[in-house]
């Protein structure tokens, strides 16, 4: 009996790591099945492989000025053209995602953790929840890119500057929302079983709490990161983005916009990469919505 | 285009004679110019005020000179003529300057002109005035008779009736009813040929003819700032348009009809167009690079002669200028009265590295961080700080670019930390002479942080020089000073492209854009 009980447990152990298994390759079968997702998903992987790759596939140095090709349109020395500096357009942009993407990845960062911290500490802890919810009202009331342009106005054009400036912006929608989905599983009755058999805030709070509510989250945030890619290039279009000589998607377009009828290279391939790299993080947001909604996939299967 | 650059410049300039001529003779002799309509002039920023004499923006300038006038204006060649003036009188001790005014002038309001509003405006000058300085010499003002003032200076000045008629912000007459008005509180009445209907800040100032105005009969057309000035427009309308993209988009719609300012590359485009005539004003402006010499590297004579080795001046100047260039070391426009020649053109875009390590190693500069303040207001200061960053990089000078908005910059340049050099456009200084050039850089602003007592020196024997020699000489010395201590870098000179529709006729490009002697062609 002894010798068929010890394995009983292991067996038990190995049943559940199974189907965890199970269930997240389930999960990732139907998250790429997903048709959005997946060419969201593609769409972004080409944008950050870019980015990452930018030194070794750039033709030439983003700040390489050639004053002898000033101006100069497409060719096959200079496949995007050149700008007013000489300097080639197709390296700007490539190093120019790099800046999007690290300043995207660094706003969803933070505004995933301040807003979880500001969320979580607002609906679990009840006296805090005015305070914490009136201030964030009040960040609210600015309209989201104005707020940002003018933080990043105030604080000086630098890349930090621009993070810290969307952040700002970003975390306030972002914990309201978390609040909110809090609140929900708070209520539910495993959270009061949790209670009951002397669970730790912690571990309720992050075991129980958050691993549930994080759905709308994860949407949410791909959401932050196609809106910072965009706010950036507002920031940078407005001057008070990365300063010059370093090549962001929107200080390019800035550069082009007086040539808009002489050199339209200049504005329009950045313009093409900015609604591309958008277009390709929200249908991943969509994909990500659909699939880890279950109302929405009750739905589905019922129609 | 850049080998050709010499000789095409002096070809520019007999061309540029040759059109001021040919205007000069055009209006008021040839019949064919057609009263009416309403002419459009875009332009980029407000004017700060349009209180004539209290500003020196260039914003302003364009509008005002055609509202007010002076006793003595600028001719096409930056000699004094008279305007209001009949003439005037100096004494041999040069220490009275008796003014005897034109008679039958009336002000918008329809009072005339008077000794008595001459005098209250110089004094209101000497009060507010943008350059009030340049009325320094003055002792007193002094009505002598109806249409006569005197002017009596306390110590000789050969240079005051070019530093009287200067119109950086020029000594205007007003009705005496406003000189005790502070300053953008007078009523904007003068004498000029038109006169003020409204300004509404970001949108537009209107302009209508002033039909008494008292065109002075004593020149053909105009001349400079000054001559004959028949205003055949019903009203001028100066619209703000901050984005160029949109002022070429408004004047190829027609909606527009003067750019004074267009990008080279759209001037280019457009030159082929029957429907816009594209004109050429070369050269504007200087480029130059201004360090912090008070502390930081920049304090450091071989640092600074350093950073003057390692430029390329021609790579920044085709960038700048789109093109339109041209690579002059002298601290004056090629050709004028007072170029100082070959002085210091041997220290002038050298690019030379091996020179520039070795001055390095001198100044003892190890890789500190050097600050180069740009603004993001104009397209020349942003294009000169991102060509020279990567010249001086490459040259192993640790520059940063850090950029803020005009008024940023100008306060940050006051204090002695956190910038270590700066860009900067002069265009009017130079344009205006070698003693409007050297006084940008006397005292202790606005363009250092502390007087030079050199400089201030050179400046002191230029403006009391009584022969134009003797000023020609001093002014050599004054750029051979500037190449041995470069506390400033001249780093060329650039053009500026304008355009009009072709049905406007008549139009010579200046320092203003001026709206006068101009009509459409129905």
């Amino acid at each position: 009996m002894a010798a068929e009980a010890a394995p009983a447990p292991l067996s038990l152990a190995a049943e559940i790591a199974r189907a965890r298994r199970r269930r997240r390759a389930a999960f990732l079968r139907r998250l790429f099945g997903h048709p959005s997702f997946l060419i969201g998903f593609v769409i972004l992987a080409a944008f950050a492989a870019t980015a990452l790759l930018a030194d070794r596939i750039a033709p030439y140095a983003p700040t390489k000025i050639d004053y002898r090709a000033i101006l100069a349109p497409p060719s096959a020395a200079h496949w995007f053209g050149t700008d007013g500096f000489g300097r080639d357009i197709l390296s700007r942009i490539l190093h120019g995602t790099r800046v999007s993407l690290t300043i995207g990845l660094w706003v969803v960062a933070m505004v995933g953790v301040f807003g979880t911290l500001l969320g979580t500490l607002a609906s679990y802890v009840r006296w805090l929840d005015g305070l914490i919810m009136r201030g964030l009202d009040g960040l609210m009331a600015f309209p989201g890119v104005l707020l940002a342009i003018a933080l990043a106005a105030a604080l000086g054009p630098s890349e930090t500057n621009a993070i810290i400036a969307l952040t700002v912006t970003f975390t306030p929608r972002t914990a309201r929302i978390v609040r909110a989905s809090v609140l929900v599983v708070q209520g539910m009755q495993y959270i009061e079983a949790a209670h009951a058999v002397g669970a730790g805030h912690g571990r309720i709070v992050f075991r129980y709490i958050l691993a549930n509510a994080l759905s709308p989250l994860i949407v949410q945030l791909t959401f932050v990161f196609a809106v910072s890619i965009i706010a950036e290039a507002i920031l940078s279009f407005l001057g008070v983005g990365p300063p010059p000589p370093a090549p962001s998607l929107g200080n390019i377009i800035a550069d082009g916009r007086s040539y808009i009828q002489e050199a339209w290279w200049i504005a329009v391939f950045p313009g093409i990469v900015i609604a591309v790299a958008v277009l390709g993080l929200n249908l991943m947001g969509d994909g990500l919505r659909d699939v880890l909604d279950p109302r929405q996939r009750v739905e589905r299967g019922g129609h | 285009m850049i080998p050709s650059l010499g000789l095409r410049t002096p070809l520019r300039l007999v061309a540029a004679v040759a059109t001021a001529l040919l205007a000069c003779t055009l209006p008021g002799a040839v019949s064919g110019q057609q009263r009416g309509g309403t002419v459009v002039v875009a332009q980029a920023a407000n004017p700060p005020t349009l209180d004539g004499m209290a500003t020196a923006a260039e914003a302003a300038r364009n509008i005002t000179m055609h509202i007010y006038e002076t006793l003595y204006a600028y001719s096409e060649t930056i000699a004094p003529i008279p305007q209001l003036a009949e003439g005037v009188a100096i004494s041999d001790d040069g220490l009275s300057y008796v003014f005897t005014l034109r008679q039958g002038v009336r002000f918008h309001n329809g009072k005339e002109m008077t000794a008595r509003d001459v005098r209250a405006s110089i004094e209101r000058y000497r009060r507010v005035g943008a350059t009030k300085s340049l009325l320094a010499p003055v002792e007193s003002v002094e009505v002598t008779g109806d249409h006569e003032v005197t002017l009596r200076l306390s110590a000789r000045t050969p240079m005051f009736l070019e530093a009287f008629a200067s119109p950086r912000a020029p000594v205007v007459i007003i009705p005496e009813e406003d000189a005790a008005a502070e300053v953008g509180r007078i009523s904007m009445v003068g004498t000029g040929p038109y006169r003020l209907v409204e300004y509404v800040p970001d949108s537009h100032v209107r302009l209508a003819r002033f039909e008494d105005y008292a065109e002075d009969t004593r020149y053909a057309g105009s001349d400079g700032f000054g001559g004959r000035k028949a205003p055949h427009f019903d009203e001028v309308v100066f619209r703000i348009m901050p984005d160029p993209g949109a002022q070429v988009a408004a004047l190829e719609a027609g909606e527009v009809h003067v750019l004074e300012r267009i990008g080279v590359p759209s001037g280019r485009r457009l030159a082929g167009s029957d429907a816009i005539v594209v004109h050429e004003n070369m050269p504007w402006a200087f480029t130059v690079l201004i360090f912090n010499t008070a502390a930081g590297p920049g304090a450091n004579r071989d640092f600074r002669e350093a950073v003057q080795a390692a430029l390329n001046m021609e790579e920044i100047m085709a960038i700048v200028g789109e093109g339109l260039f041209d690579l002059n070391h002298r601290w004056q426009y090629r050709g004028s009265t007072y170029d100082p020649g070959e002085v210091g053109r041997d220290r002038y875009n050298r690019s030379d590295l091996a020179r520039t390590a070795e001055l390095l190693a001198r100044a003892g500069y190890a890789g500190e961080e050097v600050i180069l303040v740009t603004d993001t207001a104009s397209q020349q200061n942003i294009r000169t700080a991102v060509v020279a960053e990567q010249q001086l990089r490459a040259a192993g000078i640790n520059v940063v670019i850090r950029q803020f908005d005009q008024p940023t910059v100008l306060e940050l340049r006051r204090r002695p930390e956190g910038w270590h050099l700066t860009t900067g456009q002069m265009g009017a200084a130079p344009y205006f002479g070698p003693v409007d050039t050297l006084a940008t850089m006397t005292g202790a602003q606005p363009l250092f942080l502390a007087p030079d007592p050199q400089i201030d020196a050179l400046f002191r024997e230029l403006a009391n020089g009584p022969t134009v020699e003797a000023r020609q000489e001093t002014f050599r010395r004054a750029q051979a000073y500037l190449y041995e201590s470069f506390p400033i870098i001249k780093i060329g000179d650039w053009g500026k492209m304008e355009a009009t529709r072709s049905n406007v006729r008549g139009y010579v490009p200046f320092r203003i854009p001026r709206m006068y002697n101009v009509w459409f062609e129905q």
